[in-house]
């Protein structure tokens, strides 16, 4: 029942937000901010217990680690960008939200990088010179 | 057969994963880049048997880039840095050894020349040379040994120095000097100067210990015919040239 308790947090909070920002927008921007950061540290203990499962699974299947890693470091960075660049967003910075994304894309495309390098290093020595 | 159910446990698991994160991301526009990811690492998988016949185990390859790309630095830096600083070390180590060693075999070498041609052409049997050597640095890259020193302690009971053996003299041995050797050449690898070796062919005696004195006699001409003929025969300084009387350190 998680969810209710969530929900509940975001409508007080929407609410709150509301009345706040006649008066003081620099408040209501914060308790934004804050309100997703608690959402967020709600999460992260149910996050916790997929990726332990998912590392248990991996590891008695004799999947190699890395991949994991690189599979979580995905994740992970494709959701701390996008909750930074929400919050910014928020206070209505649209073009640092913007920044924000695109050094999550450029991030992960640097994951790619060194199992492009393998991939093609493989195929070049699979063709005959 | 155990290798290709591994490799298809390791397939599977890997689209499951690939298809369960993509469900997770959280906007579109992180999708594309995700799936690229994604899409390379099973296709990593797929061509694993590949990679490890061609270059060893596609995992630790893999972390072995990330770890490079990982801002370079961290990955390398201290636990391996160190041990490979140790090596080099060790190797440069080996390396001084391996040119004190040369250096004293090239001065026993050079010694056991000169002791045969005093003993020819002058008829000292038995004179005791000792020769040492050091690597010069001319012109920065290359270095070769120079002899910078000869000492040659003639025999005591040589018939010219048995009648005057006054050890005293004082007048200074004829010390003779010098020109850097140029036709010794010790192949050596390059190295630091200041490595000096000395090389000694054994007369029966001691190497010429701490006797300085030197006859004002005929000893004093054989001396001095040891020291034209050495530097003659090798081109030396006369400075660099030591004759010792051997009947001195009898007194």
């Amino acid at each position: 029942m998680e969810i209710i308790q969530i929900i509940g947090i975001g409508l007080m909070s929407t609410v709150l937000i509301l009345v706040l920002k006649e008066q003081k927008p620099m408040f209501a921007f914060l308790l934004a901010a804050a309100t997703g950061i608690l959402i967020f540290l709600f999460l992260i203990g149910k996050i916790g217990g997929v990726i332990s499962t998912l590392q248990r699974l991996a590891e008695s299947s004799g999947m190699e680690t890395v991949y994991l890693k690189t599979v979580f470091k995905i994740i992970g960075i494709a959701y701390i960008a996008e909750f930074g660049a929400q919050i910014v967003r928020d206070a209505g910075q649209e073009s640092i939200a913007s920044k924000i994304e695109l050094a999550g894309k450029v991030l992960i495309m640097t994951l790619a990088v060194p199992i492009i390098g393998i991939i093609i290093e493989t195929v070049m020595k699979l063709l005959p010179a | 057969m155990s290798w290709l159910g591994g490799w298809l446990r390791e397939i599977i698991m890997i689209v499951l994963l690939a298809s369960f994160v993509e469900l997770l991301l959280p906007s579109k526009s992180m999708e594309r880049y995700a799936r690229l990811v994604l899409s390379l690492l099973v296709l990593l998988t797929m061509l694993s048997p590949i990679v490890s016949l061609m270059k060893g185990d596609a995992a630790s390859e893999l972390s072995l880039a990330f770890r490079r790309s990982d801002g370079g630095g961290p990955g390398l830096s201290n636990a391996e840095d160190a041990e490979l600083r140790q090596i080099l070390a060790d190797g440069k180590k080996l390396a001084a050894g391996g040119r004190d060693q040369s250096l004293k075999l090239a001065a026993q070498q050079i010694a056991g020349q000169m002791r045969e041609q005093i003993a020819g052409e002058t008829g000292q049997r038995g004179a005791n040379v000792t020769v040492t050597l050091a690597l010069a640095n001319e012109a920065g890259d290359n270095t070769m040994p120079v002899i910078t020193a000869v000492v040659v302690t003639l025999p005591a009971g040589s018939a010219e120095q048995s009648d005057a053996p006054q050890g005293s003299g004082s007048v200074g041995s004829v010390p003779i000097s010098v020109l850097p050797v140029d036709d010794i050449k010790v192949d050596l690898g390059e190295g630091e100067n200041g490595l000096k070796e000395t090389g000694e062919s054994s007369g029966p005696a001691e190497p010429a210990a701490a006797v300085a004195g030197e006859d004002g006699g005929s000893g004093g001409a054989d001396a001095k015919a040891v020291t034209a003929l050495l530097e003659k025969n090798w081109s030396l300084d006369p400075a660099k040239i030591k004759v010792l009387n051997g009947g001195s350190e009898k007194l």
